[in-house]
Parts: C-alpha cells; sequence; structure tokens
C-alpha cells in the first residue's frame, strides 16, 4: 500500500512536471512567430502588428450592442484573419461576431452559429453580392448571418438579431 | 471608413509567385482543419502526450512485468485510434478558436510556425508522418504479407523430434504436445516457429551442435510460448488497429516496444516451464550475441549504416533480456490495474485539451 501510495506521488508530480512543460511548449509559438492567431486590445494594435491594413467596422450599432469589441482575434499566417465579437449592453452574451478573412472556410462560428438555416436569399449590400441567411442559433434564438466578398477578404457578419438589423450594421461598415 | 484593397494583378512577378505559394499553403492548411487533417494531427499528439504519461507511470510504480509493461504500452497504441472522435462527441465546438486560445496544447501553432519565415513547419510534420508510412509499408506490412503468403503454399519437411533421441531426451517433462516439433538437417543455427491451428516449432542440426541439453529444452519452451501466444486473437487485432496509426511514428515505436515486450513474456513463460532461467540465457547469448565483425570494403551509406543501427539496437535487446533472466523478474505478483487505471484516465483527461 505504501509502495502504491509513492506510486502515485511520483505520478502526479512526473504529471505536473508534464504540464508545465506543454504549457511552455504551447508559449514558445507565441513568442516565436508574431503573427500566429492571438487576443488584441484594439483595431489599432491589429493594424500595427499584422500586415492587415484595413479592417472593416461598423459605423451603425444598435442600442443593446456595447462598444468596443468585447474581444478581437487576429492571425497573419497562414492566413490573414480578424475576428470582432461585440457583448450585450447589459450581459456577457456575444450579439454580434464579424470575422474577416483572406480563407473562404475561415468562419469562427461557435458563439453564434445558424444551427437551423430558415431562409438564404442573396442580397445586395451597396453593390456587393451577399448571401443572407436568417434561423435559429443555440437557445433556440432567432439570428442571422450575411456574408460576402471584399477583395481579397471574405467577411461574415453574424448577429442574434433581426435580418433588418443585421443589414444595417453590414451596411454601415461599407462605403 | 476608407476601404483599400490591394490587387493581386497590381503585383510583380516574384510577389505572384507568393500569392501562389500562399494560395497552395492557404489549401493545405485547410486540409489540416478539415475533420480528417484534424484526425491525423490529434492522433499524433494524443499519442506523444500518451507516451509521456505512460512513460512517467512505469517510472513511478517501477513496473518491470513485462505483461504489465505491454498493457501500458497498450494504451499508447489504441487510445489515439479514438481520442479525437470521441472528444468531438463530447464536445464538438473543441477544434474551435476559443478551445484553441484556452487549450494545454494547441498544435496549429506549431503547424503555422514558419522556419526562417520561409517553410511552414506543417510540412515537415506531414514529411515525417509519410517515412513512417513508407516505413511501416516496407517494414511491418510487406513482410507479414509475405511470410503470410510463403508459409500457405509451401512445407518444410524434417525429422520429428519424437523421432530425433537427442531432442526426444531434451524435451522430456514440457508439455509442448500441443505443437508439432521438427529437426531440419541444415548446419546453420535455425530456430523459429510458425503460427496456425496446430502450431510447428523448427530447429536444425547446427543448433542441437551449438546448445547443450538444457539450453536446447529452454530455447524450444521459448518458441512454444511464441506458438501459444499466436493462438489468442488479441495479437492479430492488435496488429489490425495498428495498422490504422501507419503514419504515426510514436505508434510505429511503441509498437515495436510491444513485440520486444512479447520476447520477455516468452521469456518468462519459458522459465515457468523449465525453472532455469540461466539456460535460456545462456542460449540467447550463444545464438544472437556473436563478437563484432569488422566488415573491411563495406562501402559507408546510409543504408548500410541503418543495417548497423538496426543490429547494434536488435544486440541491445538481447542483452537485456539475458540481463533480466540472470537477476530474475521482478514485481510478477502486482497486474498493475490501478496504475492502469489511473494512467488511462490522467491519459484522457489531458488529451481532451490537447488540440
Amino acid at each position: 500500500m505504501r509502495e502504491k501510495l509513492l506510486g502515485v506521488f511520483a505520478f502526479s508530480a512526473g504529471v505536473g512536471i508534464l504540464v508545465l512543460g506543454l504549457r511552455f511548449f504551447n508559449w514558445l509559438p507565441l513568442m516565436v512567430q508574431v503573427d500566429s492567431m492571438r487576443e488584441y486590445q484594439d483595431v489599432e494594435e491589429v493594424k500595427g502588428a499584422l500586415p492587415i491594413e484595413t479592417i472593416l467596422v461598423p459605423s451603425y450599432f444598435p442600442q443593446n450592442l456595447s462598444w468596443p469589441p468585447s474581444r478581437i482575434l487576429a492571425q497573419g499566417k497562414p492566413f490573414p484573419a480578424v475576428v470582432m465579437e461585440f457583448e450585450k449592453t447589459a450581459g456577457k452574451d456575444i450579439m454580434l461576431l464579424i470575422s474577416q478573412s483572406t480563407s473562404e472556410e475561415f468562419l469562427p462560428e461557435e458563439k453564434i452559429k445558424i444551427i437551423d438555416v430558415i431562409e438564404s436569399v442573396s442580397y445586395p449590400v451597396k453593390g456587393r453580392n451577399a448571401l443572407l441567411r436568417v434561423g435559429m442559433c443555440q437557445r433556440n434564438e432567432r439570428c442571422s448571418g450575411i456574408t460576402w466578398k471584399e477583395g481579397e477578404y471574405t467577411i461574415h457578419v453574424l448577429a442574434r438579431s433581426t435580418p433588418f438589423e443585421l443589414i444595417k450594421i453590414a451596411e454601415s461598415m461599407l462605403r | 471608413m476608407n476601404l483599400q484593397f490591394s490587387q493581386p494583378g497590381c503585383h510583380n512577378q516574384l510577389v505572384g509567385t507568393h500569392y501562389f505559394w500562399h494560395s497552395e499553403d492557404m489549401e493545405f492548411s485547410a486540409l489540416l482543419n478539415s475533420y480528417p487533417g484534424s484526425y491525423i494531427v490529434q492522433s499524433f499528439s494524443h499519442s506523444v502526450i500518451a507516451a509521456f504519461i505512460v512513460e512517467i507511470a512505469i517510472k513511478a510504480w517501477g513496473i518491470r512485468n513485462p505483461a504489465v509493461r505491454q498493457r501500458f504500452l497498450l494504451v499508447i497504441i489504441i487510445f489515439p485510434i479514438f481520442s479525437f472522435p470521441v472528444y468531438q462527441i463530447i464536445n464538438p465546438q473543441r477544434s474551435s478558436i476559443s478551445f484553441r486560445l484556452n487549450a494545454l496544447l494547441d498544435s496549429s501553432r506549431w503547424l503555422d510556425m514558419e522556419l526562417w519565415g520561409v517553410v511552414p513547419v506543417r510540412y515537415g510534420f506531414f514529411l515525417v508522418f509519410f517515412l513512417t508510412a513508407v516505413i511501416f509499408f516496407f517494414q511491418e506490412l510487406v513482410p507479414i504479407l509475405r511470410h503470410t503468403y510463403a508459409s500457405r503454399g509451401s512445407e518444410i519437411s524434417g525429422e520429428r523430434a519424437e523421432e530425433h533421441p537427442g531432442i526426444a531426451q531434451a524435451l522430456k517433462d514440457l508439455p509442448v504436445e500441443k505443437a508439432d516439433i521438427f529437426v531440419l538437417e541444415d548446419d546453420d543455427v535455425v530456430l523459429f516457429s510458425t503460427t496456425g491451428r496446430k502450431g510447428s516449432i523448427y530447429l536444425s542440426s547446427g543448433l542441437l551442435g551449438v546448445l547443450d541439453r538444457e539450453q536446447v529444452r529452454a530455447a524450444v519452451a521459448h518458441e512454444f510460448a511464441h506458438v501459444i501466444r499466436s493462438r489468442r486473437p488479441f495479437l492479430v487485432i492488435l496488429f489490425l488497429l495498428r495498422i490504422l496509426m501507419f503514419y504515426n511514428p510514436v505508434v510505429l515505436m511503441e509498437f515495436r516496444r510491444i513485440v520486444q515486450e512479447d520476447e520477455k513474456i516468452c521469456d518468462d513463460f519459458a522459465v515457468s516451464l523449465t525453472r532455469n532461467p540461466l539456460a535460456l540465457a545462456d542460449a540467447l547469448r550463444k545464438l544472437y550475441v556473436t563478437e563484432e565483425e569488422e566488415k573491411p570494403g563495406r562501402p559507408k551509406n546510409i543504408m548500410n549504416e541503418m543495417e548497423d543501427l538496426e543490429t547494434y539496437s536488435h544486440r541491445l535487446n538481447i542483452l537485456g533480456r539475458i540481463t533480466r533472466l540472470e537477476k530474475g523478474p521482478a514485481n510478477t505478483g502486482d497486474k498493475g490495474w490501478f496504475a492502469i487505471v489511473l494512467t488511462v484516465v490522467v491519459v484522457f483527461v489531458m488529451n481532451y485539451f490537447i488540440v
């Protein structure tokens, strides 16, 4: 029994050292490669750190959304991408998610995901051909999303709101 | 807000080439983020972590019993086959950016890293996977298929052991009636067994000239253990599972360790029959531990270097088995189930946070 307990102690110590080693191993690439996916304080910081000159930000905000974004994630490699999350004014729920990326497959929709698409139509947004989707998200909430190409970037805007609000937000991102 | 987007067509030729490379790289990156790509990457990462944890467990509890060690090593082979799909069922958002940012280890950070700002590390990883698959194919799969095919069509003829007075005397009292034993007329030292419904053991007259009666008895008992163990479907199932991880270098190495542990299990089985570990140790020494020979005129190339390395590694294994037999088996009573269960739990929990 004593040997077994000593074994448990030695095993725990070994696993603890392994966890520390893994944390270091996970941190190392962030130090070596500055343009890997990480969190930024604001849009200007992203522009300063990564070769992304233009980041689309809406100028129209419904009253229930808080500015600035609650979280900004960005990367330069393997492809440039920026994700902005906006919370509810009163609360911590993510209400709006904007992603901008040169990869068409990139869609970080874990916070707002249209699980059940009720309608999917093509819709013009200031001369751009966009795809508007309306449906139900997690927790059975109504939500909508719009996607279009802006030069080399693919823009996704997802919101827990009506499509009318979403279109207003999307249009405010463009001149 | 002022929007200005650069157009690829406006760049010069060099930048255009870079665009092409960049687009190829993006496709490869997308492949890695697909389900099969994530499966390959995460099964590899999970096997690395499992190998570390298993090694810590073996050291922490001082496990020397080969059967128990083999059970531990099985975790490294079997766990990564199922880990990724199981974790995805538990949490479909496990591959999301949010999860990755808070993970214990995000493999994509390493895969996306670029050496000297040019070559992504992921190409190096996939080169290793490809080389592992090639090694697996030529060193494991092809020899097994060839052996299976060859043993079906050919019949090896030899004198039955019962009719050979020297052998019959040596094998007296050994319960080896479950296998056919044949003596081949051959001056070379030959000892091997075949598997099947009724396995056979073959030894040569040359071997009888090298080993004494006790050593022959020990060597045959060892081969008999292989025959008995080959009847268990477990090893066949294990190999079939191992095939699924054909690209995984960790599984390649650990499977070899399992095979080595199997030799030790057969040694223990042989000793339990003969009650003479030193005879088996002496037999191993006489059969496999030859003096290092200088081979004059042998060209120095990578194939010869690899062959030398393999011979050296084989020699080390044999010496390890001899030392073990001379010292006597350790902690044979403890089946190690407590340690194994605890290890599997830690492997499962920890790898959940490795993406």
